[in-house]
């Protein structure tokens, strides 16, 4: 039977940070075995979870990302021994920065999915998607990048004659 | 209320300072020594570096002796003489800095001689460097410090500064922030960071920051945007304040020198709290081979991971 078809107003991009040896084969496993999950993901294939730098995830935001999800092996699994174990401390400490900074932490979204894990791939990515859906456009770093310098701003009367005066 | 703070012992240790310079540099095995000396305007201190013996009695310490000399260790490494040790005057937050350094293999313990300086507090920026040091006039990180009387120096001057308790300016301000929602957390900043004028002042003075090339300067791929425009400033002071969550030694030397009077150390203060609190470590006295995101342990917090 075919999926019942839903318009929605707004469809959230998200960006996904995956490891080549778990997650994106756990993805790729989801494609071979034909489930169904929202195709608002753009998937971005690493080496590792450990060569994931934080600031790839602030530069998917600014870049216009509604969401992130970073995903690689389980602890224990990784190809390169410890590359998980370094990241995860590294994402700890990093979604505390950008939690104090102001940034809504409901959009990033830190998982481990195995090569065998299709369906908690589905899962995940169908989570972040309606979880990013609901909270709306990711507008705080949009707004930042359209906003001017702020020697450029008139603030006072005196300034905005000034300014006329020209 | 204003507390005047007693900085009596200063007078002793600029003594203490001047003795032991000049004994070290005349007997040769240190070349050099980083320290600080009177500079023009009344009151005031700058860095001087002393090669000759006769020298040693420029040297002083004060109130106004803020900077952090270890920037002078980290971004002119290249430069210390193979023959010969570099002699510095440390506070104990400039130690913690040094340790630090130790730490990541930028700086050798036995190609130092630390002078240790007991420290009662410095002025803060915003303070004029003639006036005396009250609870008014010390600076913010000066509120909170732990570490007045450093320790595992090749000479400390004999003396015990004396500090009332103070109010802490830091821990305040960290808890209203996080007690604020999000979008309101996320106002502040961005009024704090349109600020911002790239000066680069921050990273200049900071010891960690010894990049030969920094993330922020490169153009292939630019993970950053190097005008001063609001998006670029917020992206700029988030990796910075990642960059160095975990090393940060708390000296605040990029808050003193940040033209645009933004609250630097607030970010890293606030890392330093989280970083305590994820992996108990804290700057301090004792080398640590490994800083907390340069290892793991397989028990790790994973709450936040699905």
């Amino acid at each position: 039977m075919p999926m019942e078809e839903q318009m929605h107003s707004f469809e959230p991009k998200i960006i996904a940070f995956v490891c080549t040896w778990c997650t994106y084969a756990g993805a790729d496993l989801a494609g071979t075995s034909r489930m169904q999950y929202p195709a608002n993901v753009r998937v971005l294939k690493f080496p590792c979870t450990g060569r994931i730098d934080p600031v790839f995830i602030l530069k998917a935001f600014q870049q216009g990302a509604d969401g992130v999800l970073v995903s690689g092996c389980h602890p224990g699994d990784c190809h390169y021994i410890a590359g998980n174990f370094h990241a995860r401390r590294r994402f700890a400490v990093f979604r505390k920065l950008l939690e104090f900074v102001g940034v809504d932490l409901g959009r990033l979204q830190f998982s481990w999915v195995s090569a065998a894990e299709g369906g908690k791939w589905v899962e995940m990515v169908t989570d972040l998607t309606e979880r990013v859906r609901g909270m709306g456009p990711m507008r705080d770093f949009e707004e930042l990048a359209l906003e001017e310098q702020w020697s450029g701003a008139i603030t006072t009367p005196e300034l905005q004659e000034a300014y006329d005066s020209i | 209320m204003t507390n005047t703070i007693d900085t009596s012992i200063y007078v002793a240790i600029t003594e203490a300072i001047q003795g032991e310079v000049r004994r070290i540099l005349s007997e040769g095995n240190v070349s050099a020594v980083i320290g600080y000396a009177a500079a023009r305007r009344k009151g005031s201190a700058q860095p001087t570096v002393i090669v000759q013996p006769d020298d040693a009695e420029k040297l002083i310490f004060s109130a106004a002796c803020v900077n952090n000399l270890a920037v002078y260790l980290t971004k002119a490494k290249k430069e210390i003489p193979k023959t010969g040790k570099i002699g510095i005057v440390v506070k104990g937050c400039d130690l913690k800095a040094l340790v630090g350094l130790m730490g990541e293999s930028q700086l050798k313990r036995e190609d130092l001689y630390l002078i240790g300086v007991p420290c009662a507090g410095v002025l803060a920026s915003t303070a004029q460097p003639a006036q005396p040091l009250t609870s008014d006039t010390i600076a913010p990180k000066c509120r909170e410090c732990d570490a007045r009387l450093p320790t595992g120096c090749d000479f400390v001057p004999d003396q015990q500064p004396v500090i009332p308790e103070l109010e802490r300016r830091y821990s305040a301000e960290i808890a209203r922030l996080e007690a604020m929602p999000p979008a309101e957390r996320w106002a502040y900043w961005k009024e704090q960071f349109k600020k911002c004028i790239k000066c680069y002042a921050c990273r200049q003075v900071c010891p960690f920051c010894f990049c030969e090339q920094c993330l922020c300067d490169r153009n292939k791929p630019q993970m950053v945007e190097t005008t001063p425009r609001p998006a670029g400033n917020a992206a700029w002071h988030i990796v910075r304040g990642m960059h160095l969550a975990g090393r940060c030694a708390g000296c605040a030397e990029c808050e003193r020198v940040c033209p645009m009077d933004i609250p630097l150390n607030l970010l890293n203060r606030k890392m330093a709290k989280e970083l305590k609190e994820l992996y108990n470590y804290e700057a301090g006295f004792e080398m640590q081979e490994k800083g907390p995101l340069a290892t793991y342990d397989e028990k790790d917090d994973q709450s936040f991971i699905k």
